[in-house]
């Protein structure tokens, strides 16, 4: 029943608005207010149920084109993940590394990943950029990046 | 103060050194963003807004609007030379550049390209300076139901007019405008949809959703075509000169597309890539040979030239007038101008007239660098091109953080960030358009606020938007561009039938 690709986001839309309806249901509401907090939230989760329901039965053909742009190869899929990878380590030791030398690690540590081979040239801008950047923005700009465990 | 002395202003901001400086840095960067195949205006300013942290506002300003309509500029040179436009406004572009390209003469396709760019970007900026005062004297006196309606507009229209199904448009928007609800409601302070977590409580930022729907998306794709040959760097471009009768046939098509493209910009939901489409359309129609069109015609590629960059200067118009923006760009230029602490409108042209002018000025000598930057000096800048892809892809992603972290402090929103990304690359594989969520995102929380101002003033009363004619007006026309594609996809389906 559900072939269409179409169909099935149109469920996980359904759900979507269902739980933001419920969440829309319970805030709060004050007297001799004409329009409360809930009354937009409200109107975009029927909104979206609606238009959910309107995807689910709508005759989009799905074009070729589209199809070979929802079409990743296999190879492809590890790249991305192993890059979200890198990224959300680079997330998590933003802060307890300090900018530097996190930043230093992740753009080495991908740009060797994604295939490139002078790992000299590789080195030298993934110290310069971050190192560059952290001075303009902590010297210059006064906006403070985080340090981490470099003492300046 | 008066228009001769607004102008006049503008100048003297334009014109500094400080200026002159800005306006180059800006187009520089828009040209080499916008030539890169995968990175949009919209990423190219969402990844410069964090340099202009604690810069002069008014030269943060010239600079991003520089990026915007650098990136327009340069997009084309992608368009020409590889096939693989730089950005969506240019795709048109290469319809009838890269043939010409392939005949050997890409530099005379580059030179058109670049003075079409530069007539169109300049009549445009004529036209900005004469209707953007006018149409913010008119929209002083909007109250917040002809507000409320306009935004409205601007919505239905963006939803209407792009790519593909007009409901996944729709759904894109009132997702967007979803995420806009998050956070302390300004008129009554209710926590919403916060789940108790004290980072949701002040919303979401404008700049993590720009980044992760737009730069981090758009990554991921480079990220799976990183494979492909950057540049053909070595490639010969050949001589950049026009003769005198490829002068005499893209005056024509440059002339005209430039007004539309202008008129094209100004309208809610139109922007670069439609217009493009449109004067192509358009020259092809006319046109006494349209057989050319496609195989290395002039007036092909300085049609869409022309029209994408006047589009560009047309989309300021209600940006600066209304404060509303009218596509995914100047959604973000908005968020920008609200980073750095200023709220466009009518308002503005009075109470920061060197802000209102400034830009506009700037946009001038902006043109003008545009031009010196992509006749002689482009076969080097196409060079910038060999940079290698998965260098780019770290370094990018490094520029969304910095962005990020910059304006929060937050490590979470760092997360949030990557989370926007997934988003958006599900967005772009299953075909939901970006640009009407982040439109919706930034309009909602401003349209939120207008719609309750109105039932305010009148009581509760629904009424209060058919009263004002403005704003009836306006919600008959957001109402038929709803139904304009439910009756077009009749219509085929019935002669198909």
């Amino acid at each position: 029943m559900l072939k269409n690709v179409n169909q099935r986001i149109a469920i996980v839309l359904a759900v979507l608005s269902a739980f933001y309806l419920v969440l829309s249901y319970q805030l709060p509401t004050y007297p001799y207010i004409p329009v409360d907090a809930d009354a937009v939230p409200k109107a975009l989760g029927w909104l979206l149920l609606a238009l959910s329901v309107g995807l689910f039965f709508a005759k989009d053909r799905d074009s070729e084109e589209q199809k070979a742009k929802r079409h990743i190869p296999k190879k492809d899929v590890i790249s991305l993940l192993v890059v979200f990878l890198l990224v959300f380590l680079y997330i998590t030791f933003f802060e307890s590394l300090g900018f530097i030398l996190a930043t230093v690690l992740f753009v080495f540590s991908s740009t060797w990943y994604l295939g490139y081979k002078k790992h000299w040239v590789n080195a030298i801008v993934s110290i310069l950029f971050p190192i560059i950047l952290y001075s303009i923005f902590v010297y210059m700009l006064q906006i403070r990046l985080p340090a981490g465990i470099l003492p300046f | 103060m008066g228009a001769l002395e607004g102008i006049a202003t503008g100048f003297q901001v334009a014109l500094s050194l400080e200026g002159i400086m800005f306006v180059l840095i800006g187009v520089f960067v828009g040209t080499f963003i916008g030539m890169l195949p995968g990175l949009g205006p919209i990423s190219a300013i969402a990844i410069m807004i964090p340099i202009t942290y604690g810069m002069d506002p008014t030269m943060a300003l010239v600079m991003m609007a520089g990026v915007y309509y650098g990136a327009v500029f340069g997009g084309s040179t992608s368009s020409i030379l590889l096939n693989a436009p730089g950005i969506s406004g240019t795709v048109a572009s290469a319809f009838d550049g890269y043939p010409m390209a392939q005949q050997g003469k890409a530099g005379k396709a580059l030179a058109i390209a670049a003075i079409s760019s530069f007539v169109g970007g300049t009549i445009s900026v004529v036209l900005l300076m004469i209707f953007a005062p006018m149409l913010a004297s008119v929209a002083i006196s909007f109250g917040p139901p002809a507000y409320f309606a306009l935004m409205l507009l601007g919505l239905s229209a963006i939803a209407s007019l792009s790519e593909g199904s007009t409901i996944k448009a729709m759904i894109s928007a009132v997702v967007g405008f979803m995420i806009a609800t998050i956070g302390i409601d300004p008129q009554t302070g209710t926590a919403r949809f916060n789940f108790g977590s004290a980072n949701l409580l002040d919303g979401i930022d404008f700049l993590v959703i720009a980044l992760g729907l737009f730069a981090i998306a758009e990554v991921c794709y480079l990220i799976m075509n990183r494979a492909k040959k950057s540049v053909g760097s070595a490639k010969e471009i050949g001589s950049l000169r026009l003769s005198k009768d490829d002068m005499k046939e893209m005056s024509g098509p440059v002339g005209r597309q430039s007004f539309l493209g202008f008129i094209l910009g100004i309208l809610p939901g139109a922007g670069a890539t439609i217009a493009s489409f449109i004067s192509y359309i358009t020259e092809k129609k006319i046109a006494k040979n349209p057989d050319e069109f496609g195989k290395g015609s002039v007036k092909g590629l300085a049609a869409p030239e022309a029209s994408n960059n006047a589009a560009t200067s047309g989309a300021f118009v209600p940006l600066l007038s209304l404060g509303i923006p009218g596509s995914g760009t100047t959604a973000v230029m908005l968020g920008a101008f609200l980073v750095l602490g200023l709220q466009p409108g009518p308002m503005m042209m009075t109470d920061r007239p060197e802000v209102f002018w400034g830009i506009i000025a700037s946009m001038y000598i902006g043109n003008i660098f545009l031009l010196i930057l992509n006749l002689p000096l482009i076969p080097y800048i196409a060079r910038l091109l060999t940079i290698p892809r998965p260098m780019l892809i770290s370094l990018v992603i490094m520029f969304s953080f910095i962005g990020v972290y910059a304006i929060s402090f937050s490590v979470f929103d760092l997360y949030l960030l990557l989370a926007f990304g997934v988003l958006g690359l599900l967005m772009r594989m299953f075909a939901f358009p970006a640009p009407p969520f982040i439109l919706a995102f930034i309009l909602g929380g401003m349209m939120e606020q207008s719609f309750r101002q109105s039932m305010t003033i009148s009581g509760g009363n629904i009424s209060i938007f058919f009263q004002n004619n403005i704003s009836l007006v306006l919600i008959i026309l957001s109402v038929l561009s709803f139904i304009f594609p439910i009756i077009k996809t009749i219509r085929t389906k019935k002669k198909e039938a």
